[in-house]
């Protein structure tokens, strides 16, 4: 899809105080809401969801920040923390929750940790000689250990132990062997009796730990690019959103498949099998034609009547496939009763045909706007030809930008025209929601929607014949208009799209009961682009979201880090209030966007402490 | 391989204990008789008294005990040979739900706790994770009478010595 790596400057309708020159007569009108759009990009930026790249080198700083957060709120030691993180699914936010409605000790216990404020010291030396009671030896002190919790056993069983459970796939919570007892053994211990036995073992127990971050967590994905490009992405707050990793796979969050909003997951999900499977062609198929008794050829029924005949001149009964002969009355064939000439018979025969047609319609205009994106994808090549020419013309243009910002505007709103078929589909179809609306409901939203996905074609439409234009070979003047209108069909555009995504959220989907459906919100600027992820070790918490902020613009070369910077308002970041984030979704406030401790120690200082 | 062939030895050591600790403590638990396999350490039956106040009382049943290799890592499989009419053992094959045989089996049990944990089981089924639904679902719609007589009478028919 749009690849605007290589043009930095074509992050879109820009330079805010030029925007109005830029304007034909024509769109005279549309010069508030062009300046409103701006304005609008400008804070929706404040609202995206904040996604990260986790590299395979970065995956361990990356842990080592929640760590450290449960570390110093909870006074606990590296490998406590990872075992609530772990149970909790490295959800933070969860666990300070938790904290505060079962308490220090039940938090602790359940996920496995032994508190060790409450532990009785004794010295092993008094054990001499020691009895296990695993393997029934009389062992020495000296190979024995004492996990937290007080049981104590053998070297030689612990490590057993510890083998059995890494082998099979539970390195991640590898119990205690003493009967009902819930904690989780000291990794330390684990790592130190493994590698002593079998350093290949103890690797894959490290690796495990280390992946835990990914594998049990669910603000983390691997990106599911094939080949794989060895990263995760990590969202800190919704999930139900689009992301974009640094390998330039762009994908959608929650289902990880390809990006397809304003489709919900389901009804992707459901598309895609109902493309996949072409049941329907078989349907029609087994519904349109049948065998001629005769000669064996595929007959296609014409008109209303049941008896129909071959090239070869064979006539035959539609229902049975039976050979008749030609006469017939309206309900009878002479000399035929296979008494299956029925009513029913024929209305499912039409209503499998509606269907078809049903899903013809939306899947032909889905596959145009699909086909369409991939020959624009071409165009780019050719633009940026005509472009290179222009620039060398001997004229006063020379700011060129404008075509490339139109042409990314065309992707992503073919991109957009085109999921909004399936999900007009089943939006207005039988299988999702036909308990929740009535027949008229349902034709009063289908003609809202429409209107809005009209308007929005024939803008798009538009947008690509301009873009199509041989400007290269046209005067000043010309090429003058012709940015204005490319320009003012690009923010007409944009804010379509937005409003149809808001109709989805408020008019459509939101009134409905039972179903719950999340579409990722709309970004003008397509999938977000995750940043690479930066260590925080040496910032202030509070300052975190901005940075990130920074650092993706940075990488995407567009303005500078200071200048964006300066645009954040910590306070309205989370406030939900702009942009259009879907309906019926807990809203997730985080508390991580105030500052819980001084982060300012260096993690080395933090982490030694602990340990 | 090496891993595997001292597993082989560790859990035959121990079986060994358990084996000695058994012919010591024969007389210690009167409702439980463990036997070994005379060529196979990990092959051993058990024969358990049911216990009183409930419907298994005056029955003896049999246990077929079979070790993994693993063990005590791993936990024995145990299975009733005698029939018996109870919520979490399978009626056909004598498959028992316990949780200590399962994710909650910890190395430090022995067979002989074994024993005791499914004596305590027949004492105080669970009809929440039952085997046989047939008397799961009578324990869990409260009739206590239905249960009871069927216990008993499969316990009669079957853990009892034929009289005459
Ligand atoms: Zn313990
Ligand atoms: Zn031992
Ligand atoms: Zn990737
Ligand atoms: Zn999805
Ligand atoms: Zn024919
Ligand atoms: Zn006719
Ligand atoms: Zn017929």
């Amino acid at each position: 899809m749009a690849d605007d790596e290589d043009f930095p400057s074509s992050s879109d309708v820009e330079e805010p105080e030029d925007a109005d020159c830029y304007l034909s007569d024509q769109y005279d009108d549309n010069a508030e809401n062009v300046l409103q759009y701006l304005e609008d990009g400008r804070q929706e930026d404040c609202n995206w969801s904040v996604s990260s790249v986790i590299t395979r080198e970065s995956l361990l700083a990356a842990q080592k920040e929640d760590l450290r957060k449960i570390m110093e709120l909870l006074a606990l030691s590296e490998q406590h923390a990872r075992t609530l993180l772990i149970h909790y699914r490295w959800d933070v936010e969860r666990i300070f929750e938790l904290l505060d409605q079962k308490g220090k000790d039940k938090l602790f216990s359940e996920a496995g940790v032994t508190n060790l404020e409450n532990k009785i010291n004794h010295s092993l030396s008094s054990f001499n000689p020691f009895t296990c009671s695993i393997c029934f030896e009389d062992v020495s002190c000296s190979v024995i250990t004492e996990m937290e919790c007080g049981h104590c056993y053998c070297n030689e069983c612990w490590t057993e132990h510890f083998i059995v459970k890494i082998n099979d796939g539970q390195s991640r919570r590898i119990r205690c062997m003493a009967p009902k007892c819930n904690a989780i053994c000291d990794e330390a211990i684990v790592r130190s009796l493994v590698s002593a036995r079998d350093p290949d073992i103890a690797e894959r127990f490290e690796r495990v730990l280390l992946e835990s971050y990914i594998e049990d967590n669910d603000k983390v994905k691997w990106c599911p690019s094939v080949p794989h490009c060895g990263n995760a992405i990590r969202v800190m707050g919704d999930i139900y959103c689009e992301v974009e990793c640094t390998c330039g796979m762009q994908f959608c969050f929650r289902c990880l498949s390809e990006a397809h909003s304003p489709c919900s997951c389901l009804m992707w999900e459901l598309w895609v099998k109902k493309c996949q499977d072409e049941s329907e062609t078989v349907n029609w198929i087994t519904v349109n034609t049948k065998p001629c008794p005769k000669c064996h050829k595929p007959v296609e029924k014409n008109g209303g009547c049941n008896l129909v005949a071959c090239i070869c001149g064979q006539a035959f009964c539609w229902l049975c496939g039976g050979a008749t002969g030609r006469d017939h009355t309206w309900s009878t064939i002479t000399g035929h009763s296979c008494g299956r000439f029925k009513e029913d018979r024929v209305k499912r025969i039409e209503s499998a045909r509606r269907e078809l047609d049903r899903y013809m319609h939306y899947h032909n205009r889905y596959k145009a706007h699909t086909d369409s994106l991939k020959q624009e994808s071409n165009l780019k090549e050719t633009i940026l030809g005509k472009i290179a020419i222009s620039e060398n013309k001997d004229s006063r243009i020379k700011d060129y930008s404008w075509v490339m910002n139109g042409l990314n505007r065309l992707f992503r709103s073919r991109r957009v025209l085109s999921y909004s078929y399936p999900f007009a589909f089943y939006m207005f179809g039988d299988e999702l929601f036909k308990d929740e609306m009535t027949p008229q409901e349902t034709d009063l939203k289908q003609n809202l929607f429409e209107d809005q996905q009209q308007q929005l074609e024939s803008n798009v439409e538009k947008l690509s014949m301009l873009l199509e234009s041989d400007f290269q070979e046209f005067s000043d003047e010309e090429v003058m208009e012709n940015m204005k209108h490319v320009i003012n069909l690009s923010s007409v555009i944009d804010r379509l799209c937005k409003q149809m995504y808001l109709c989805i959220e408020n008019e459509l989907l939101y009134p409905l009961q039972r179903a719950t459906h999340n579409i990722a919100p709309y970004k003008s600027k397509g999938p977000e682009r995750a940043s690479e992820h930066s260590s925080r070790f040496t910032k202030a918490t509070n300052e975190d979201i901005d940075v990130q902020h920074g650092s993706a613009v940075n990488a995407s070369g567009s303005p500078s880090p200071a200048k964006r910077l300066s645009q954040f308002q910590p306070s309205s970041s989370s406030d939900g209030k702009h942009g259009c984030s879907s309906t019926k979704r807990a809203k997730n406030e985080g508390s991580l966007d105030t500052p819980l401790f001084d982060l300012n120690m260096p993690a080395e200082v933090v982490d030694k402490s602990w340990t | 391989m090496i891993t595997l062939l001292h597993d082989y030895q560790a859990s035959r050591a121990r079986l060994f204990k358990e084996y000695k600790e058994v012919q010591r403590e024969k007389s210690a638990d009167p409702d439980i008789q463990l036997v070994c396999d005379d060529s196979n350490i990990f092959k051993w039956t058990a024969l358990i008294k049911g216990p009183s106040e409930t419907p298994y009382e005056g029955g003896v049943f049999q246990l077929a005990f079979s070790i993994p290799e693993q063990y005590p890592l791993l936990p024995p499989q145990v299975r009733f040979l005698t029939k018996i009419f109870h919520p979490n053992v399978h009626f056909k094959t004598g498959e028992i739900c316990l949780d200590i045989l399962k994710n909650a089996w910890s190395p430090a049990w022995t067979l002989q706790s074994v024993c005791r944990a499914i004596i305590a089981l027949m004492a105080h089924p669970e009809p929440d994770s039952p085997l046989n639904c047939d008397s799961g679902n009578l324990l869990r719609s409260g009739d206590i009478r239905g249960y009871y007589s069927m216990a008993r009478m499969y316990t009669r028919l079957a853990a009892m010595p034929k009289k005459g």
